[in-house]
């Protein structure tokens, strides 16, 4: 009983990893929007999952707070009134395989070149810290909050600003959008 | 001490999710009870009476003996506990109908989602901090092993209460959609505008504490916030308790908020065309999700486990004097008693504030909740900033 409790724990993270595969394989093949809408959701929550198992608990909770709890109800909200009742806009979303594998192929060799990097290139001996002195006597495993705003607000403080305005800017984007219609 | 192995680690987790589930089984239905009573009382009429077997008629003799008395009778206040198990009964045996353009799979799910969402959250709620009681020596396989006053106190609990308690909106916003059904379908739409628009003024309220406490576990909050605050952090904790529950009334579709359901614009809202134990799980979602917002509002903002709310017990502590020591010490039935207040508090509530108009609760949470909110997040860090 002992040993069967421990390997599952220390396999926790490849579980979590077959089980999010398996969501985004339902978001994917699924044909009605919603049901992809929950596979995605299930997906997400398994990421969390692999988050947790590698003891990275602050990033598991923001996954969950931020993509489960936000991003995807407002996908769901709009997916909701899509009605794909009648056949011609059935086939708007059928007919773009061509395109579609495309860009699938795209996708694949770009995280193909990212994942052959880091399964099999040499890994830095340090991560890196711009500002040692702020991470003395940080323990990592027990302040992940702690360490992940050490990383975002001194270490790559700017790269972060920046992130930040182009959300802004495709915020404001989607109101001007929105807008002009109306005017 | 003894370490305990794995598996009895777990064994122990086991019981710690039992004994919070008995708990919260034990509080939903003693709430519906008392919202019919009190609900009752405050509109000036007696409550539910009606199903009240011969065996309590003691209460029944003394109504009567009132009535000839010509006084109102008061006494009745347990008439109708037998109503409950009708309830229940009810709720278990109706037949379930599944509606024939309905989406199965989705429809299924959604009581599951959001009843689940309302009943995790208590994983990260910490009820006393310590040890809650260890298993005598005498125990089969647990003995002398202790158990600790939440199940996973774990270091970001703040974060998974608001993460799951984001992931509820699930369950109302496809029950609306599975139904295939115009009013529950409008239902829905208006719980997730409410509840996506309502989070961040709750996520902000919440931040204060955070900020002035410098944690995110839930023990460690509610420890630092009711005995280790300065007498300045008074404002900002009474002026973010206030915001936490408007915007909880919110977040659990009550009175004056509950938009999903408003019933003389919605019929009954999302869950119209449930029947059955699956609309029985969404009321239990209902009530468990009350009794959640209940117990973060004592935790963070009436001090949890100790006996004064708003950090008073952490300027009073020094005062004590030594025979008084128990009302200094950490709780489990303190704790209790002011979820059970504000259970209460929303009864309350709900018997005397008139339901917002739709466009008013948007713009209470909008143009009102979220400034203040932040107000009330800078006064905060103010307060850490000088006082802590």
């Amino acid at each position: 009983m002992e040993h069967f409790i421990e390997t599952i724990g220390r396999n926790m993270f490849a579980i979590f990893g077959v089980m999010a595969l398996g969501g985004a394989a339902f978001m994917v093949g699924s044909r009605s929007a919603v049901h992809s809408v929950l596979g995605f959701l299930f997906a997400m929550l398994c990421v969390a999952g692999c988050f947790l198992s590698l003891e990275a608990e602050f990033l598991g909770m923001a996954q969950i707070l931020v993509y489960a709890g936000g991003i995807v109800v407002l996908f769901l909200f709009v997916v909701m009134l899509v009605e794909m009742s009648k056949k011609k806009e059935k086939a708007v979303f059928q007919l773009q395989s061509r395109h579609a594998i495309a860009v699938a192929l795209l996708g694949a060799a770009a995280f193909l070149g990212v994942f052959r990097k880091v399964l099999f290139g040499a890994a830095s001996p340090d991560a890196l810290v711009l500002r040692p002195e702020l991470a003395a006597g940080l323990d990592v495993a027990k302040q992940n909050a702690q360490a992940v705003s050490r990383g975002l607000y001194a270490d790559y403080l700017l790269p972060f600003e920046i992130l930040s305005v182009i959300l802004l800017v495709a915020l404001v984007g989607a109101v001007v959008l929105a807008k002009t219609e109306r005017v | 001490m003894p370490i305990p192995t794995l598996t009895q680690s777990i064994v122990i987790t086991l019981i710690q999710c039992l004994l919070v589930v008995i708990f919260v089984f034990v509080v939903v239905p003693l709430t519906v009870f008392a919202e019919r009573k009190v609900l009752g009382y405050l509109q000036q009429r007696l409550g539910s009476t009606r199903v009240a077997s011969g065996h309590v008629g003691i209460t029944g003799w003394m109504n009567r003996g009132m009535w000839k008395w010509g006084r109102v009778p008061v006494l009745s206040y347990w008439r109708g506990i037998p109503g409950l198990v009708a309830d229940v009964l009810k709720l278990i045996l109706k037949e379930d109908i599944l509606p024939a353009k309905a989406d199965k799979f989705v429809f299924f799910i959604a009581p599951a989602l959001s009843m689940v969402a309302a009943v995790v959250v208590f994983a990260a709620v910490s009820f006393v901090p310590g040890v809650f009681f260890t298993f005598p020596k005498w125990f089969p396989y647990l003995g002398g092993l202790p158990v600790s006053g939440g199940i996973a106190d774990i270091n970001v609990g703040l974060l998974w209460i608001l993460g799951v308690a984001s992931v509820g909106v699930y369950g109302i916003v496809l029950a609306g959609w599975a139904s295939n059904s115009k009013y529950p379908l409008l239902g829905g739409l208006r719980s997730a505008a409410q509840m996506v628009s309502y989070e961040v003024p709750l996520a902000l309220s919440l931040l204060a504490p955070v900020v002035l406490s410098a944690s995110l576990n839930f023990g460690e909050m509610s420890a630092r916030m009711a005995t280790g605050m300065p007498a300045l952090a008074l404002i900002p904790q009474i002026l973010g308790f206030l915001l936490y529950l408007t915007c909880g009334f919110a977040e659990t579709n009550r009175l004056p908020f509950d938009m999903p359901e408003a019933e003389n614009e919605l019929v009954a809202g999302f869950h119209t065309e449930y029947s059955g134990m699956k609309f029985g799980f969404f009321y239990l979602a209902e009530y468990i999700n009350m009794t959640v917002v209940a117990a973060l509002a004592s935790g963070f903002f009436l001090g949890g486990p100790w006996l004064l709310p708003f950090g008073l017990q952490g300027l009073l502590n020094p005062h004590l004097p030594a025979f008084l020591s128990w009302f200094g010490e950490p709780h489990a039935i303190f704790f209790v008693v002011k979820i059970i207040f504000i259970l209460f508090t929303y009864i309350w509530v709900r018997g005397t504030i008139p339901r917002y108009r739709y466009d008013q609760v948007m713009s209470v949470a909008w143009k009102y909740l979220i400034p203040v909110a932040l107000v009330n997040l800078l006064l905060a860090a103010v307060v850490r900033c000088f006082a802590v």
